[in-house]
């Protein structure tokens, strides 16, 4: 990948330049957060014209290595006003890797109100008019036919859905997947960066382009295979996430008492049983038309966690239905019925929300009393007014943190103004201080991957005890920051975490492709450099340790049923990032 | 558990079990009575699920070792291995699992078959 992209949306100028030579050896996160860290004003407005946005494939994309389909997409967050990365499966990604861009990045903003389109083939880049009937509301399902017709079958897309054309703090970058369906790079509300630009769509056509390059093809093919067999052997990957997606963890968080459930008041419900994972599984193996348990959100997929969830006729519904969505509206928003969810789901991705954002927000604004509790017709109606918007669909879409203020609540489960996920804190105290120390503001993802010798420390964590997890946070937010900058989904990590012939075989590809002889300790250390470079900007846009607190309410209302609060001091928290 | 059922334990199973003890006991969860202490190895033979389909076990809300003892009035769980994330590790499984050979993996043991 030797191209580096710019369209400056001012001019309306393209400039593809060689690569910077301090990028030549990043991709994905890595690349992005060095980017945004390195041109990006940190106290600039993120709708503003001094933002960037960067989309970079990782190291591994394009390649046959399985599942190194993500595409990370970087910029100064409008929700938090932190520096985000948000990821995404779909086409995009392998088509870059193939043209051989590195990045493209779009600055600058246009004097006028019209949305444009970027084009991208092995031609060059154009940028023309959007088609006036694809703005203003019309949804990204039919966007993405629409663009089909005009630009073929066969093309990858980035979309700005309504949301973003609105420039809502909650609005995702939408991406085409493989059966022209939605996968988005969902938190942080890149898809307002990408509408304050004007552009709606990305188009991306790899017609022409050549295969990946590899400097050592023999190798790369062996490192592949073990890569491969480490995930299809083990249970997680091989296994479990095929069978029931993430939504497996229903009834594992719920049998733990982390299930965060109305509005984080309690950490489990009793009707678990109708949103669980396993309860998913059977609906669309009894449904059967077009529904599968298992699908991938991008060639060379192998773990397919994702689904497709159909209808009581078998009609699609929606797909990557994930965990996250489930918990958010099913046990926090309290709504019992998964297939007013599966609607919901699908009408988040049609509007380009953050299906975790919104739902949150939908649960914080029925605690708020802005929607009956329980309430899922009306959430779902809601949802699609953020296509118009009304005022309130508008409030809704502006996340979690705007709705609690509105209602005059204490009780706003954020951090950093991102609506924290699916995981109680006080009940899975590790997975809180990744959520209070992240960069990114609450995210599960961002504390993913196990590095270097956690699995020593794991031996004697418990989830309601304070020992160890300083360690675990920090190892798990290291790892997840080298993961991300291969362009490998995060999941690749339940199959190679404790196998290390995998973990050496996912370096071996590397090394492979690009000539190189990496060790597993340059890619511990890649993870640390990323943090810092990520903390950097922040400590520049403003933040500081006092922003690296969960709400305060969780640290005296205790979470039943075990009971606990959050008791972590602020020292101890700050010790996360002591590296 | 309440008063009149504290001679009896309630039984769930995750992932594939979900389906194995709703098709097998017609509920999910399985009431049980109990009127003595029990592992988690022998109410899973008790109940002909394999021991390859239970990495852990839970009891009232906590991680335990498969062999752990369940007590009359309690809550449990059976779970195969499966579970994804980080939260292997973040719940407790990793500890609880210490007999394995890799601790992310169920090895078969013959002498529990």
């Amino acid at each position: 990948m030797n191209k580096f992209i710019r369209v400056n949306m001012t001019t309306m100028q393209v400039t593809t330049e060689a690569v910077p030579e301090k990028y030549i050896g990043l991709g994905g996160r890595a690349l992005t957060s060095n980017f945004v860290n390195d041109e990006v004003k940190p106290t600039c407005h993120a709708l503003g014209k001094n933002n960037k946005i960067i989309f970079a494939p990782g190291l591994l994309s394009g390649t046959t290595a399985p599942n190194s389909g993500r595409l990370s997409v970087g910029s100064k967050s409008p929700l938090t006003g932190t520096i985000k990365e948000c990821n995404t499966g779909g086409l995009f990604s392998q088509k870059m890797a193939k043209m051989g861009i590195k990045a493209l990045v779009i600055e600058g903003m246009p004097a006028d109100d019209k949305f444009y389109i970027i084009k991208l083939d092995v031609n060059g880049v154009t940028i023309e008019e959007s088609p006036s009937e694809i703005l203003g509301g019309c949804g990204n399902y039919e966007t993405i036919q629409i663009l089909n017709e005009k630009y073929g079958s066969k093309v990858g897309m980035a979309i700005t859905g309504p949301a973003g054309e609105y420039g809502l703090p909650s609005a995702n970058i939408s991406f085409k997947d493989p059966e022209s369906n939605i996968r988005s790079a969902g938190r942080g509300g890149l898809g307002a960066v990408l509408g304050s630009k004007k552009v709606k769509a990305v188009i991306i056509d790899d017609t022409g382009a050549q295969p990946v390059p590899l400097v050592d093809p023999d190798k790369f093919r062996a490192a592949s295979r073990v890569f491969a067999k480490a995930l299809l052997d083990h249970p997680v990957a091989g296994q479990g996430l095929a069978a029931y997606g993430t939504d497996v963890l229903v009834n594992i968080l719920n049998e733990a008492g982390g299930l965060p459930t109305n509005n984080f008041t309690e950490g489990r419900i009793d009707y678990n049983d109708l949103i669980s994972g396993e309860t998913m599984n059977a609906t669309i193996t009894e449904r059967g038309g077009e529904g599968k348990v298992s699908h991938g959100c991008h060639p060379g997929c192998v773990i397919r966690c994702s689904q497709w969830y159909p209808d009581k006729k078998g009609k699609y519904i929606t797909s990557g239905f994930e965990y996250e969505t489930v918990w958010a509206l099913g046990a926090d928003a309290g709504i019992r019925d998964l297939d007013l969810i599966a609607y919901m789901d699908r009408a988040m991705d049609d509007v380009g929300v953050d299906s975790i954002e919104v739902s949150v927000a939908i649960a914080t604004a029925m605690a708020g009393g802005l929607i009956p509790f329980g309430d899922g017709e009306r959430a779902l109606e809601l949802i699609k007014e953020i296509a118009q918007p009304t005022p309130l669909a508008r409030i809704i879409a502006g996340g979690c943190s705007i709705v609690g203020k509105l209602c005059g609540m204490f009780r706003v489960p954020v951090v950093k103004d991102q609506a924290i996920p699916a995981y109680d804190p006080r009940a899975v105290k590790g997975i809180g201080l990744t959520y209070a120390t992240t960069t990114m503001g609450a995210d599960h993802t961002a504390g993913y991957c196990i590095s270097g010798n956690i699995l020593k420390i794991g031996a004697d964590l418990d989830p309601l005890k304070k020992d160890g997890q300083i360690e675990y946070a920090r190892a798990m937010q290291i790892g997840t920051a080298a993961i991300d900058s291969t362009g490998m989904c995060l999941f690749v990590y339940f199959g190679i975490g404790d196998n290390p012939d995998g973990y050496q075989a996912l370096i071996d590809m590397i090394n492979a492709q690009y000539g190189l002889s990496l060790t597993a300790t340059d890619v511990d250390k890649l993870g640390e450099s990323v943090l810092k470079v990520e903390r950097a900007f922040n400590k520049n846009a403003g933040f500081t340790n006092a922003h690296d607190r969960l709400p305060e309410f969780m640290e005296y209302e205790p979470v039943p049923p075990h009971n606990v609060v959050w008791d972590f001091t602020p020292e101890e928290i700050d010790e996360v990032y002591n590296f | 558990m309440t008063e009149k059922n504290k001679n009896t334990i309630e039984i769930r199973g995750f992932l594939q079990l979900d389906a194995f003890i709703k098709k097998n006991f017609g509920c999910m969860p399985l009431i049980l009575e109990l009127d003595k202490p029990i592992s988690g190895i022998d109410l899973a033979k008790q109940l002909n699920i394999s021991l390859d389909d239970v990495e852990v076990i839970f009891i009232n809300g906590f991680v335990h070792d498969r062999g752990d003892l369940i007590h009359p009035g309690d809550r449990m769980a059976f779970l195969p291995p499966g579970c994804p994330g980080p939260y292997r590790i973040a719940l407790g499984f990793y500890g609880k699992n210490q007999d394995n050979e890799a601790n992310f993996k169920i090895k078969r043991d013959k002498d529990e078959e």
